[in-house]
């Protein structure tokens, strides 16, 4: 008994070992990005190149404190991120490098940081989920603003914590003002709005029809959709420009401590090749961000839905002020 | 009494003493974090402690930490005693799997229960759950294990004669088990409780999958840009649990008998009670881990197997499970086996010593697990940082990841153990010095067998919250180390549910396997021995 003991722990001490190689001429990825959605590419890119990846995958947010928190020890080259907000607050610490020009330039200026600190990936529209058997299309509103109207009152599902919420707040509260986004923030826990987590748990919530409708990322219902062809929930984009129908970029960086800054500029410049560009049209449904590359058949197009554009740059910075008005508005917790 | 059996005893109580001291310390190194933290940003404590923000999220944790851990404690002594004590139909089957709601992370246990009950999801006629009884319901029905584990190890290791002279003068059952059996299992009972409050307090994933406004969603909300609040917050989480952790002492009781494992148990006939007995013992199976089961049966299987990234669903290959489910075996074994033994002076210390010394080595041990993961990784990347270039070489290896598990579940090896050793009477100890063994000789030979079922219990305690440990091993774990908890966080993370189906039903299943391999197996071949 003892000895049957002993061996397993024996065995799990030599598997365990076996699990920490790690050479030393790895390029190290930091990804926000989950396996599902990026690590093809990455083993793609590493069978191309011949350059070894090593990735650490967690939440986006947690991610950049950990960087943060490593400051120059990072083992890091290169941080994927799944929303501008986080990588923007370690571009606002001062951890980033710039990128080549000429990756830049690939990707239209609205998505990458002035100084070259972070740049755009793929695109996520913000978007309605709907469950028609609960509400009609044709009563959805023209704009995200009309949520605030009595006749959604209790029937609107958002997230206040999540980062691609807030990465909208913070682009309205730039193009709108300040006081106009209070007052649509107070406006919607006015209305009794629901609090959810996270975006998926809010497209599950308006599928079971505790809520008609939701603010989330168009990803998650096609996403849904994928795993079960009859779910009923609907993507609904706002028409003309809408704030409401943001488009926000996933993002990726360098660190100013790597040191393979070349290699992670090849990797860099790989993601924004076509064949990456057309992994996250064709098989993540995202929308592509350099020319050449169309989007998903099963997406409308960028033109159709008139998605809002927003300058990106500053949205790390913003978000403190986001988080407070956020808070002010009494949306988060209830 | 002789002069030198007395000294070489004040000599060895000294060392483990120091030893305990030693350690405790160790498990300070997250709240001194938060402390530094807090004070080199210079927060100002006042606003943020009084604020509406901080002060509602607080109670809410509060108070549902207390009411959870109330139903926990019933739940798993009521049915650890029909499992040890009774003539329970099948009572060796519920034997393993009543422990195995503990291996379901809490966001799966969530998401999976949101989705089985509630209008609209699979069993619709029942009320929805969420807020305050959601998550009181989720958390109650995944947490009770916390009390069963110890509850059930004391209980094979109570001796008999007490019940047996109670019911040969006619005490009667009841009688019996309220003024006979219950003193004799308090302290497991208690020790098993405060874990379910500690663990509740630090829950994220149930709480805010259920969205019910506890002070862990005010930290997550604030991690990345309110920094100072996020540390001040967890701060007083830390306080509230150290507080509580030292309170414990007040309520546990004086030692009470105890017996070797083999001696066969009082065994209570259930008569007319039998059906009523194996509804209360089903109802938990059912919540806690069949309906979660039948769940990821039905993400599997609902998914067409064609789709593009990701496991597709039923049919699709499963060769990606290999790895992570060796490495979650791994390391789940080394942190459980290494847990029991690091805090072992702790809680002889906690048991046998005496003054203040106790209170404050137990409780620094048990502060840590009220603390969500985050907290408690990010505390340890901050001192492997720190620490001096020549430790570099340590930060996100496997003996750091195993030291963050230990530390953050130390805790409950701790309360399992020390349960047991205060239960050791005092007199055996006393007549083994009298005959002269001397410390090491009494511990291996009086103390070690008394108290191993606790150990063990403690043991699968932390094997189990390790399996599905997530915040530690995705920040710390060496680079590409993926377990069955970090695969399903990554599918869950954006709508895989196939993936989170099919992960999650490979982490039961090796959570069973290693339960019954490392605390059930050797109790079940003694039942077949008597």
């Amino acid at each position: 008994m003892k000895i049957g003991r002993a061996a397993l722990l024996l065995i799990a001490v030599l598997l365990a070992l076996g699990a920490c190689g790690g050479g030393e001429d790895t390029l190290v990825v930091y990804s926000g990005r989950t396996e599902n959605l990026i690590g093809p590419l990455l083993e793609q890119f590493s069978n191309e190149s011949g350059i070894a990846v090593e990735v650490r995958y967690d939440d986006s947010a947690n991610l950049a404190l950990l960087i943060e928190q490593e400051g120059d020890r990072s083992p890091a080259d290169v941080f994927i991120s799944q929303s501008p907000g986080a990588i923007g607050f370690l571009a606002g610490k001062g951890l980033l490098a710039p990128i080549p020009e000429d990756v830049l330039g690939r990707v239209p200026a609205q998505f990458r940081n002035a100084s070259g600190l972070w740049v755009g990936m793929s695109g996520r529209v913000r978007t309605i989920v709907y469950n028609p058997e609960l509400i009609d299309e044709s009563e959805l509103p023209a704009s995200v603003f009309e949520l605030t109207d009595v006749a959604f009152r209790g029937k609107v599902g958002l997230a206040p914590e999540n980062g691609s919420f807030q990465d909208f707040v913070t682009a309205m509260r730039e193009i709108h003002g300040d006081q106009a986004t209070l007052s649509w923030l107070e406006g919607m826990a006015a209305n009794d709005a629901q609090s959810y987590a996270k975006n998926s748990a809010i497209v599950e919530a308006v599928g079971r029809g505790e809520v008609p409708i939701g603010l989330v990322n168009h990803y998650y219902n096609l996403r849904a959709i994928a795993e079960d062809p009859e779910t009923v929930t609907r993507n609904y984009f706002f028409p003309d420009g809408d704030i409401g129908s943001l488009l926000i970029a996933t993002a990726i960086g360098k660190l100013s401590s790597s040191d393979d800054s070349e290699a992670a500029d090849e990797l860099i410049a790989f993601m924004l090749g076509q064949s990456a560009q057309t992994f996250f049209s064709q098989e993540t449904l995202e929308y592509p961000l350099i020319s050449g590359v169309a989007p998903s058949p099963l997406l409308p197009g960028l033109e159709d839905i008139g998605a809002a554009t927003y300058d990106f740059d500053d949205l790390g910075g913003g978000l403190e002020r986001t988080k407070e008005l956020i808070g002010q508005s009494g949306l988060e917790g209830g | 009494m002789g002069s030198r059996a007395a000294s070489s005893a004040t000599h060895g109580g000294a060392f483990v003493r120091w030893l305990a001291v030693a350690i405790a310390l160790l498990f300070l190194f997250p709240i001194g974090y938060l402390i530094w933290g807090t004070a080199t940003l210079g927060t100002e404590l006042g606003p943020t402690v009084t604020s509406r923000s901080t002060l509602l999220p607080l109670w809410n944790s509060l108070r549902l930490a207390v009411m959870t851990t109330l139903a926990c404690a019933g739940i798993g002594t009521v049915l650890a005693f029909l499992v040890a004590r009774t003539d329970l139909p099948g009572r060796r089957i519920w034997r393993v799997v009543l422990p195995l709601p503990l291996a379901v992370p809490s966001f799966v246990g969530a998401t999976s229960l949101l989705a089985a009950f509630g209008p609209g999801a699979l069993i619709p006629f029942v009320p929805r759950l969420d807020g305050y009884w959601g998550a009181f319901l989720v958390l109650t029905f995944l947490s009770y294990p916390y009390v069963y584990l110890p509850v059930l190890a004391r209980l094979r290791a109570t001796s008999p004669a007490l019940e047996e002279a109670s019911q040969l003068l006619g005490g009667g059952r009841r009688r019996t088990f309220f003024k006979v059996l219950f003193p004799q299992i308090r302290t497991s009972v208690v020790a098993g409780s405060l874990l379910v409050f500690l663990y509740v307090l630090s829950d994220f994933g149930a709480v805010a999958l259920l969205r019910y406004n506890a002070i862990t969603r005010a930290i997550f909300a604030a991690r990345l840009f309110d920094r100072s609040t996020a540390l001040t917050l967890g701060l007083m989480l830390a306080l509230l649990a150290l507080v509580v952790a030292a309170s414990q002492r007040l309520i546990t009781t004086a030692r009470v008998s105890v017996t070797e494992a083999k001696v066969r148990q009082v065994r209570y006939q259930l008569g007319n009670y039998r059906a009523g007995a194996l509804v209360a013992t089903f109802v938990p199976i059912l919540v806690g881990l069949l309906s979660p089961i039948l769940v990821f049966l039905f993400w599997i299987f609902r998914s067409p197997a064609t789709v593009g990234v990701g496991y597709g669903g039923w049919g699709d290959d499963l060769g990606f499970l290999a790895e992570p489910l060796l490495n979650s075996a791994g390391a789940a074994l080394v942190a459980a086996a290494v847990a029991v033994l690091v805090v072992l002076p702790v809680s002889y210390v906690g048991a046998r010593g005496r003054g203040w010394l106790p209170a404050a080595v137990t409780s620094a041990v048990s502060s840590v697990f009220a603390l969500p993961g985050l907290v408690v990784a990010l505390a340890l990347v901050f001192w492997a940082i720190q620490a001096p270039e020549s430790l570099a070489g340590v930060y996100q290896t496997f003996p750091l990841l195993i030291l963050a598990y230990v530390l953050h579940f130390g805790a409950q090896s701790m309360q399992a153990s020390q349960a047991a050793i205060s239960d050791l009477p005092a007199g055996l100890d006393e007549v083994a010095r009298t005959l002269g063994a001397d410390r090491r000789r009494r511990f291996l030979t009086v103390d070690l067998p008394l108290i191993r079922p606790g150990m063990v219990a403690g043991a699968g305690l932390v094997l189990l919250s390790t399996l599905k440990e997530l915040p530690a091993t995705l920040l710390l774990a060496p680079i590409g180390f993926q377990t069955l908890a970090t695969k399903i966080w990554g599918a869950a993370e954006d709508g895989f549910f196939a993936e989170v189906g099919i992960v999650s039903l490979v982490l039961v299943v090796l959570s069973a396997a290693l339960t019954w391999l490392v605390v059930l197996r050797r109790p079940a071949a003694e039942l077949l021995e008597t």
